[in-house]
């Protein structure tokens, strides 16, 4: 092939263009043929970039969980040991070919991982106010997601270096941004979460908490309470996780308690919550709408759905647009001030779509750090 | 595609504001979040009435702190 090549060079001439030109021809050649190569190459430097950021991330997480464990929480000894347990808690989903539905087993397995994080998080503190330990659940459940998209993406990155798998690592490469960005709004979150602050995804908390103020309260599901409150001829049974713990209740539960059990035959059901906005979406924007307006694993917003099909009750949606970001960390001021907008609508809506002597229930669905009744 | 640009957008500074609200006159306070600060909490008097206050809401913002 070289004196192939050295024959051309010497019936073209040897001046600098030719060389040019065939230099060219060569890198054209090279690149062909070791373009992936080059793309891994790329692709492992950045992964391995923000790799090393998702373990400064989990590492500052589990740092601050520890230390407000420590300070805060009174811990009698080291939580050191028992926080590095916890980062590697695993919750295994029931198996989802069963016919006869999972949402009951779902409901079991997230409810015991619940408690079971609850009476964990008591055994290390020594300060057991609720506040105290709702917060160290949180922050015990930011560390362990942070741990785990940390393992999980040092898992595909050493795969895809192990097997030089082009696909693995770019594909791997093109999620790292979101990936990174998820991560960012956890550890955010965290110290949201040691000053007991409000978060954006309080919003529907706050609507519901102005119905309640110096209402008398129940309990009506586990950390999920009720309060009894009048509107223009309409009785509002309102429904809210209860702070200002890092609660978000049961509302699922509450409402089927309260229809279900109560007997209350409510004429509408409006549920208050915080929507993840799109890009281009302005934080604190309203939407209105219809259906359950809840997140999470889809064991609440199940529950809503059935207990409000099976008495024909309408559901109503209000919802508050933020980002992820805004959702789990300190309530932004636009996101505060939009609160005046949804009682605004909320009474509109309360107005026109129900009659003088209706019970209503209202549910304001959320994190409620900071946000009492 | 060689590299993707960070979405990751600029760390901004924000304060925590808490805003005391006299259920009287309606009179509203910012001063700056202390810690134990929650909604609904009781406040200080109202400068205006001298009702008791109560916390109506916690925000970030970028303002600095008021002086």
């Amino acid at each position: 092939m070289l004196s192939g090549i050295g024959g051309s060079l010497l019936q073209i001439g040897l001046d600098l263009n030719s060389i040019f030109y065939v230099v060219s021809l060569l890198v054209f050649v090279a690149y062909g043929l070791y373009a992936p190569r080059i793309q891994v190459w790329f692709a492992l430097n950045e992964i391995g970039r923000g790799l090393t950021r998702l373990k400064v991330m989990k590492d500052k997480a589990r740092k601050e969980t520890i230390d407000y464990l420590t300070t805060t929480g009174k811990a009698p000894k080291d939580p050191t040991e028992r926080v590095d347990q916890f980062l590697d808690y695993i919750t295994i989903m029931p198996v989802d070919i069963d016919p006869n539905g999972i949402v009951g087993k779902i409901d079991h397995v997230v409810t015991t991982r619940d408690d079971r994080v609850r009476q964990e998080v008591g055994t290390i503190v020594g300060d057991k106010s609720p506040v105290t330990v709702s917060v160290s659940e949180n922050l015990l459940e930011a560390a362990t997601a942070l741990n785990t998209i940390h393992k999980i993406v040092r898992h595909f990155y050493l795969l895809g270096k192990k097997t030089n798998s082009y696909f693995l690592l770019v594909q791997l490469q093109m999620l790292m941004p979101m990936i990174i960005q998820e991560a960012d709004a956890l550890v955010s979150a965290v110290d949201t979460f040691k000053l007991a602050q409000p978060l954006g995804d309080g919003i529907g908390a706050v609507i519901a908490s102005r119905y309640m103020v110096g209402r008398e309260k129940q309990t009506i599901a586990k950390d999920t309470v009720l309060a009894v409150n009048e509107y223009k001829g309409r009785k509002l049974y309102v429904v809210k996780a209860e702070g200002p713990m890092a609660y978000v209740g049961q509302p699922g539960v509450g409402i089927r308690h309260v229809i279900e059990e109560m007997g209350v035959k409510p004429s509408a059901i409006i549920m208050i919550d915080a929507a993840l906005k799109l890009e281009g979406e302005k934080t604190g924007e309203i939407a209105e709408g219809v259906g359950a307006a809840i997140g999470g694993i889809g064991v609440e917003k199940y529950q809503i759905e059935e207990v409000a099909a099976k008495h024909k009750i309408p559901i109503y949606a209000i919802l508050v647009k933020q980002s992820i970001l805004e959702a789990i960390t300190a309530m932004r001021k636009e996101i505060a001030e939009a609160s005046d907008k949804v009682m605004t609508l909320l009474n509109r809506v309360i107005e026109e779509k129900t009659k003088e002597g209706d019970d209503i229930l209202i549910a304001g669905i959320g994190n409620t750090l900071g946000v009492s009744q | 595609m060689i590299g993707s640009k960070s979405v990751v957008e600029k760390k901004v500074k924000y304060t925590v504001f808490t805003i005391e609200e006299c259920p009287v006159d309606g009179q509203k306070t910012k001063r700056e979040f202390q810690v134990g600060d929650y909604i609904t909490k009781d406040g200080a008097k109202c400068t205006k009435c001298g009702n008791q206050t109560r916390i109506s809401l916690i925000y970030a913002e970028t303002a600095k702190p008021p002086k």
